[in-house]
């Protein structure tokens, strides 16, 4: 057998045995997506197979009975402002650090990038909110997912400011720019790219986040989809189909997301790949 | 010039980021160091200083040492699980294969969901009865079909191939973003200079995915130890005690009003984890520079 003969035989086993492993990520996907589907009694049974009749009023039952409206405008709100406000502070933090060669600024970087690496103190982080007086709040949350994110935001932001070349800043400065200035028309159009790849990341992991609001949201009324998904699991524990319908439907903006911003996921990735 | 343009970047941009940080992450931290010392309850008014009684109670009471073991071997089982895992399908996905496209995002799309999704669709999926045991008959692998969230000595390791399942995509991603920015040239020099593929695998690919290899068993590393989610929608720490992490010791610590307690077992996570990620993330940097 030639060398591209053996070569193409051996890439057509492969193909074969990822084909069949991928068979173990679709069949619990499917098991969700099809069971949103059926009847409560048809879905107990957990078959893989298509529904008899396609229960579309599913999602209405789940979106009426476990309050998903209110917790859809919960997320967006908390998810949205948190990577604005994220990104907005970061990016600006990570142009000055980035362009100072001083040992302040480096120290400010590693005191930063601890964030990357220690657990939050859940506990204290609840008195410290109630101090400020408004643990509960919908702005308490926000606050610390922008908190608990400005580590990455900051080492992806200043990773990319360095590959700027500082002689753009500096020509601008002679012709009488402000810093914002520069900040504002110089920087910021180029890390366009990196924004949406930081906007991203914070929207999948705040979305889909439950242990936050798990200690700091105490009122139904500002839960997230997560959580209130996590709840109507409690009060639902029969009704497989609700419960499925529930998961698709809290599944939904993140791989909407996810289509239109692959190429922004994939920058992010490589980044950390290439630089580590 | 170059003082000038220096003294032009003013640290007041810096300001906004940096009090969002302190004040919601690191004061948290450094209070939680006090208050690990203390009493500190939901029902009593002042505090009292108590010396080391709570890590006291940390090393001496069952639950909270099992709590930690499984903590540990979470960690170490998803570490090894996500990168063997990972760094194989990323390999394999590097090949042309004409449906390579599909399988990526078929491999990453798991990753991309909430824990809570997938933690959810696994329970009825691992119950004895349920289709995970079904399926092991089936096939004939009777002898593997376990009490998955039932047994004891079991449950931890299910959880974390649970969360092998969810993020093994994840980590291919960035691994095949590192051996994507590996250029061809190298192997076809390889090639030419008479080496294999074997060779060529440990010469040139290893020592230039090292950055994709620290980044990955950081993130997994650090995730593994601050593990949550995937144990409190899966088993909530049960049956009994047996699947209880560090994580949900401390939501449940909590709960219970032991906020001294609670903080004390935060306090040890964090001195673990920075015990065993500072000094590999600076051994991994030195050996990358090395390269």
């Amino acid at each position: 057998m030639s060398f591209s003969r053996k070569l193409a035989l051996r890439n057509y086993i492969v193909e074969l045995v990822l084909l069949i492993a991928s068979l173990g990520i679709i069949i619990p996907l499917l098991l969700m997506i099809f069971g949103s589907f059926m009847t409560s009694a048809e879905v107990s049974k957990f078959q893989i197979r298509l529904p008899d009749k396609w229960m579309f009023s599913n999602y209405v039952t789940v979106f009426k009975e476990g309050g998903l409206a209110r917790a859809f405008l919960n997320g967006i709100v908390i998810t949205g402002v948190s990577a604005i406000l994220n990104i907005a502070t970061s990016s600006a933090a990570a142009f000055i650090l980035a362009r100072r060669e001083s040992k302040l600024s480096s120290y400010l970087y590693l005191f930063f990038f601890m964030g990357l690496i220690a657990p939050m103190s859940t506990i204290t982080t609840i008195r410290v909110v109630q101090w400020l007086g408004f643990y509960g709040s919908v702005t308490s949350v926000i606050l610390i997912y922008a908190a608990l994110n400005t580590a990455f935001s900051i080492f992806l932001y200043s990773g990319f400011i360095k590959s700027v070349p500082k002689a753009l800043d500096e020509v601008a400065f002679l012709e009488g720019a402000s810093l914002l200035g520069v900040f504002f028309r110089i920087i910021t159009p180029l890390i366009v790219p990196v924004n949406a790849t930081v906007a991203i990341m914070v929207f999948m992991s705040v979305w889909n986040d439950i242990t936050i609001p798990l200690y700091f949201l105490t009122d139904s009324s500002t839960w997230t989809m997560p959580l209130s998904i996590y709840n109507f699991y409690g009060k639902y524990s029969r009704d497989w189909n609700l419960i499925f319908a529930d998961l698709v439907m809290t599944s939904i903006p993140v791989l909407i997301l996810y289509l239109l911003g692959q190429k922004y996921i994939v920058s992010g990735l490589t980044a950390g790949a290439v630089k580590g | 010039m170059i003082k000038r343009s220096k003294s032009m970047y003013g640290y007041y941009l810096v300001w906004p980021a940096l009090i969002i940080y302190s004040v919601f992450f690191v004061v948290p931290a450094i209070i939680g160091l006090y208050y690990s010392f203390t009493d500190w309850r939901l029902d009593r008014v002042g505090v009292k200083f108590i010396g080391f009684d709570n890590f006291h109670k940390i090393f001496t009471d069952e639950t909270l040492l099992l709590a930690m073991k499984n903590t540990l071997i979470f960690a170490i089982a998803t570490v090894v699980g996500k990168n063997v895992i990972g760094l194989l399908l990323a390999i394999a996905l590097n090949m042309r294969l004409k449906s390579r496209n599909f399988l990526r995002a078929i491999f990453y799309s798991p990753s991309i969901l909430s824990v809570l999704v997938i933690s959810i669709i696994f329970t009825p999926m691992l119950r004895t009865e349920g289709m995970v045991n079904k399926f092991l008959d089936s096939i004939g692998l009777h002898f593997l079909s376990q009490a998955w969230l039932t047994n004891p000595d079991l449950v931890i390791w299910t959880v974390a191939l649970v969360a092998i399942w969810q993020s093994a995509g994840f980590q291919m991603a960035i691994y095949l973003a590192g051996l994507q920015s590996i250029s061809k040239d190298y192997y076809e020099a390889a090639t030419i200079d008479g080496a294999g593929a074997w060779k060529s695998f440990t010469n040139i690919t290893v020592p230039l995915l090292l950055p994709a290899l620290n980044i990955n068993l950081m993130l997994t590393l650090i995730g593994g130890l601050k593990v949550f989610s995937e144990v409190f929608v899966l088993t909530s720490g049960g049956p009994g005690n047996s699947s209880q992490v560090v994580g949900t010791i401390i939501l449940r610590a909590f709960g219970e009003g032991n906020w001294g307690l609670g903080t004390a077992i935060n306090t040890l996570l964090f001195i673990i984890v920075t015990l065993i990620a500072i000094p590999l993330l600076i051994f991994m940097r030195r050996k990358e520079v090395t390269e």
